[in-house]
């Protein structure tokens, strides 16, 4: 279950007479397993077979995060860095609520756009208009909320003219234009970013930074995952280094990512 | 409170899948009306001719049997793939997942109660008298959404670590089809058996429906409390079993 009630939001905020800041994300021991089975099983018939055959259910374990623990203030803009397979896609998958973990503690004040992919429930045969109604639904905006917001978004995507277009006759660079419009303009409290900021032409793209950091100086949270560490230097106030699902290291993004560069150099140099 | 934050989803999901089951057209919504009158005129006459059962209006007793089961089985294999059949909703994004299954069950609801629409005027043409009991109708079709609902959520989770279960599914709905009365009145059930018989929540909700809308009978408290208790536990199971199978949703799809 997501916590996202404001009862919730008071408590990390009153989470300050413990001096514990304004936190809006709170991570405590973190750990997901995933367990990767030797013979997959997907049907009844499988588990009777394997029954008969006398097998044994053999899997192999798979730790994507270890006890993984930091915590974000309201308005921190907060990067996680890594080498690939480090789990930093799993945290932000936990974080959005998509995965659930293991063990550990997860809370989040507020309410949540995870941007994983872009133009998740877009469907094809759904117009402009249609699939912003759809994907404001998907993120729980009532009707209203949406029918507010539409004009804003089309204007944002430059794509008025088609409102009324089927997305299938779109062109992948309208499309993600349309599909990054629309889950920016859902009024999130954090948003989870996982490299989806290279979109379209450079004139957009020039755009989309100057949302993000208007949507910073409104205070609100991002959390980014990037091998972009250019971007990540850039924006992040703080930053979080995972390697093989452990903390290597938290606190200001330069001596994280100068860090960061020196394991990598060590790594190199060992092969 | 999941449903009410997400009424709009709910909404948009279920007029989808409305829209395609009809095929946005006139015909698509005849020809899920002339399924069950078709199935009524072959089991009428198989019933009539070959088994004759003393049943007034055994034509009105037989579509008024088929159109609640149809309910239960469309409803039951249409939502079981209802989390399967949107990936994208599970694994990329946070949506509360009862949502696709509740969004399921429920346009197969609306087709179901337009069915029993188009039944009234059947019952008039065959002389029915319709009296005050039809207003137990509606409460009636709710409770056996809570049954239908809490069912479809044991089945939609299952489903995902079982891709064979709509196959098992299916047979066990045929077993079901010829267990409840719908084919054959409850009198030819022999008297040891039918304490065991009237166990099935399904058999007291079809007597239910056909004394509101057949016979203008009050529907008796006791089998309302029965259907009602039924379908409470079944919703409460299916929550919980859901909530337990949920959390490696995103793992198995």
């Amino acid at each position: 279950m997501k916590l996202t009630d404001t009862k919730l939001i008071d408590e990390l905020a009153n989470g300050a007479h413990d001096g514990d800041g304004d936190k809006v994300i709170l991570v405590e021991g973190l750990s997901k397993r995933f367990r990767i089975p030797h013979e997959k099983k997907a049907t009844f018939y499988d588990h009777l077979l394997g029954i008969v055959k006398g097998g044994s259910y053999s899997y192999e374990e798979f730790w994507a995060l270890k006890d993984v623990s930091f915590s974000i203030g309201r308005g921190e803009t907060f990067g996680v860095i890594g080498p690939n397979g480090c789990g930093k896609s799993t945290l932000l998958k936990v974080l959005a609520g998509v995965l659930y973990p293991e063990s550990g503690k997860v809370r989040i004040g507020g309410k949540i756009a995870p941007f994983l992919e872009l133009g998740v429930g877009f469907h094809p045969e759904l117009t402009a208009t249609e699939n912003i109604c759809l994907y404001g639904a998907i993120m729980g905006l009532t009707r209203r909320e949406i029918e507010g917001k539409r004009e804003e978004i089309l204007e944002f995507a430059e794509l008025k003219r088609f409102e009324n277009m089927k997305l299938k006759n779109f062109s992948s660079g309208m499309y993600v234009k349309l599909a990054f419009s629309t889950a920016i303009q859902t009024n999130p409290d954090v948003l989870l970013v996982d490299e989806v900021f290279s979109v379209g032409d450079e004139a957009f793209q020039k755009k989309c930074a100057q949302k993000i950091d208007e949507i910073r100086r409104a205070g609100k949270t991002i959390v980014f995952v990037s091998h972009a560490l250019g971007t990540v230097r850039d924006l992040c106030d703080r930053c979080l280094l995972l390697d093989e699902g452990h903390v290597v290291m938290m606190g200001e993004t330069e001596d994280v990512i100068n860090d960061y560069m020196r394991i990598m150099e060590t790594a190199k140099d060992k092969k | 409170m999941w449903i009410v934050e997400y009424r709009e989803l709910i909404r948009i999901l279920t007029v989808s899948d409305l829209k395609v089951k009809y095929q946005s057209s006139v015909l698509g919504f005849t020809w899920s009306l002339l399924n069950p009158l078709l199935l009524m005129l072959v089991l009428y006459f198989v019933f009539s001719n070959v088994f004759r059962f003393d049943e007034k209006n055994f034509a009105l007793y037989l579509l008024i049997g088929i159109i609640s089961w149809r309910f239960f089985a469309n409803a039951t294999m249409s939502s079981m793939t209802s989390i399967v059949g949107k990936p994208s909703l599970v694994t990329k994004v946070y949506v509360p997942r009862q949502v696709l299954v509740l969004s399921s069950v429920l346009s197969s609801f609306i087709s179901s109660t337009l069915e029993f629409m188009v039944l009234v005027p059947l019952l008039l043409f065959f002389g029915v008298d319709l009296s005050l009991n039809l207003a137990f109708f509606p409460l009636i079709h709710l409770i056996y959404l809570l049954l239908v609902y809490g069912i479809s959520l044991i089945l939609a989770a299952l489903y995902v670590y079982y891709r064979d279960l709509n196959q098992i599914w299916d047979v066990l709905l045929q077993a079901g089809f010829f267990l409840s009365p719908i084919v054959y009145p409850i009198s030819i059930v022999p008297e040891k058996y039918l304490s065991y018989y009237m166990m099935n929540p399904i058999t007291t909700i079809l007597e239910m429906y056909r004394k509101s809308l057949l016979y203008s009978q009050t529907p008796s408290a006791a089998s309302m409390v029965f259907a009602l208790a039924a379908g409470g536990l079944m919703l409460l199971v299916g929550t919980l079993v859901f909530r337990r199978l949920e959390r490696k949703f995103a793992e198995e799809i």
